[in-house]
């Protein structure tokens, strides 16, 4: 090889290394046996694995962002694919402008829209007199803001992939509009649908900046759980933890690259 | 697609127009807002040297963490871009994007146990007996930047990869055949025509920093002072609404117009 090559070779792998080895160093850390943490380990243990699901509020923030991921998933497929539909299918004026609306969630900062819906829930609270900071449904509305961005695009993506024709055929056809949804449309763009479950699912289950605001003591997410232990401590637990994440999104991850392109899904 | 309108309209939209309005309004620490209009807080953020100062060192720390992502991220993109085999392709995606998926919290308590005082590099150095003792990596601004450019880099890289996919190879065959070196094909033929992607790679990678939390707050400590964790105090800790919310439009504007500023005048230059 030239000597050019060798160079350009071993900065892109030098880049990857730089972006994967913090996960793999944490991923080792949680097996070391030192009480504090210290390289090289003395040896190794299992032990992490226990003390973090012992104390509560992993178990806990594990249990809530696991329940808000999956029904903030589920909202916003049920919202955001009829919306896809309506942007792909159809001509209203107004269309590309209502596009940008919808994705909004994912231009507005998190942390200044995390701020926003704060005081806008303690508002709601004091003219009302309903509750939405620190419980679940507001937690939700707010994760299922994030994920919608997502569905969006995949499933778009998905629609704008596969044309109209199909449907148009079906219609002539005699197929009214639900039977078109599901026989003809839905079947087609079902990877596209799965894609976005999952990265709606992660969107939300890593979310952080949002629910900082919107939670309430002993009641915390995951990574918030995650972010308040940090504050104090550095040791195998939370590395521990964090594996326990990274396998998670990992599966996550391997199984959507089976139905969509993830260099498009950004 | 009524409900998904509804739920943007009445989730975001409504919260930010009403934190517009309260960044007019004047903190009283009695009734906490008096309900006037005013444009004190914006006056108070303009005068004090500890916010402007703040509001100046996010925009540094930001742009010195995109130019480094860029220069990082370009030839890994451009690698991705070029592999033949479909299969080395996705495995170099997923290895970009996995750090990315793991979120803020994980990947921040990642680095804190790479560069903490007890951490690996540390470790490493001490073990090899380059230093003595520890030295301070964790909570300084290099930190925050390595941590910054370790959050962005993958968004940049996949978005190069896209622009890189679409410039055709043949283009770079003619250079070579024309007698050009590899990297002067790379600079004369290639880099003129990414710079749509650059530009949108830099755009994303600096408004994602400008607006950073978590990586501030976990990798810079109390010491180092950005935007994002400002916010977060004025609001939930300080108690104060009225400059809180004003801090927050300040950011989202400046953010959106130092990029917009900046887009147009590279795509001028270039175009």
């Amino acid at each position: 090889m030239r000597p050019g090559r060798v160079l350009y070779l071993s900065y892109v792998i030098a880049a990857l290394i730089f972006l994967v080895a913090p996960l793999v160093v944490i991923i080792w850390a949680s097996f070391f046996a030192d009480k504090t943490l210290s390289f090289p380990p003395s040896g190794y243990t299992l032990h992490w694995y226990a003390r973090a699901w012992d104390l509560e509020e992993f178990a806990l923030g594990f249990m809530i962002s696991l329940k808000v991921a999956v029904c903030a998933t589920i909202t916003s497929l049920a919202i955001g694919v009829p919306a896809s539909l309506a942007i792909e299918r159809f001509r209203f004026p107004g269309r590309e402008p209502l596009r940008h609306i919808l994705l909004a969630p994912m231009y507005v900062p998190a942390i200044v829209a995390g701020a926003a819906v704060y005081l806008y829930y303690i508002q709601v609270e004091i003219s009302t007199g309903l509750q939405l900071t620190a419980t679940f449904p507001g937690l939700l509305a707010a994760h299922t803001l994030v994920a919608l961005p997502w569905t969006m695009r995949l499933v778009s993506a998905s629609l704008a992939s596969n044309g109209s024709i199909a449907e148009e055929a079906a219609r002539s056809l005699g197929a009214n509009a639900f039977q078109t949804f599901f026989y003809v449309t839905l079947p087609v763009i079902r990877p596209g649908i799965i894609a976005a479950a999952l990265f709606s699912f992660i969107a939300s289950f890593t979310e952080l900046e949002l629910s900082l605001f919107l939670v309430g003591p002993g009641k915390t997410t995951l990574p918030i759980a995650i972010v308040n232990y940090l504050e104090w401590n550095l040791d195998s637990t939370i590395a521990a933890v964090a594996t326990v994440q990274i396998l998670i999104i990992g599966a996550a991850l391997l199984a959507s690259d089976r139905f969509v392109n993830l260099g498009k899904a950004f | 697609m009524f409900p998904a309108l509804l739920l943007v309209a009445v989730f975001l939209l409504a919260p930010l127009g009403l934190i517009l309005r309260f960044s007019l309004d004047v903190y009283d620490p009695s009734t906490l807002m008096k309900g006037v209009f005013a444009l004190d807080n914006y006056v108070k953020l303009l005068k004090d040297d500890f916010y402007t100062g703040v509001l100046v060192f996010t925009a540094q720390i930001a742009a010195l963490s995109t130019v480094i992502c860029l220069a990082l991220g370009y030839p890994v993109a451009y690698f991705i871009s070029r592999s033949r085999s479909e299969k080395m392709r996705s495995i170099l995606i997923i290895l970009t994007v996995l750090p990315l998926l793991m979120g803020n919290a994980v990947r921040s308590a990642a680095w804190m146990v790479v560069m903490g005082s007890n951490g690996m590099i540390n470790g490493l150095l001490l073990a090899l007996g380059v230093i003595d003792e520890p030295i301070k990596i964790l909570y300084t601004p290099t930190a925050v930047v390595v941590g910054l450019v370790s959050v962005l880099m993958p968004f940049a890289i996949i978005t190069l990869q896209s622009v890189l996919d679409s410039i055709p190879v043949s283009l770079e065959e003619a250079g070579r055949s024309l007698g050009y070196s590899p990297m002067r094909t790379m600079w004369a033929v290639v880099m003129p025509l990414s710079i749509p992607g650059i530009v949108a790679a830099g755009a994303i990678c600096f408004c994602l920093a400008m607006n950073a939390y978590a990586t501030p707050v976990l990798i810079g400590g109390p010491s180092v002072h950005m935007m994002g964790p400002l916010v977060f105090q004025q609001i939930s800790k300080v108690g104060n609404w009225p400059f809180g919310s004003a801090l927050a439009w300040v950011l989202m504007t400046v953010t959106l117009v130092m990029t917009i500023v900046s887009a147009t005048y590279l795509n001028r230059k270039y175009f």
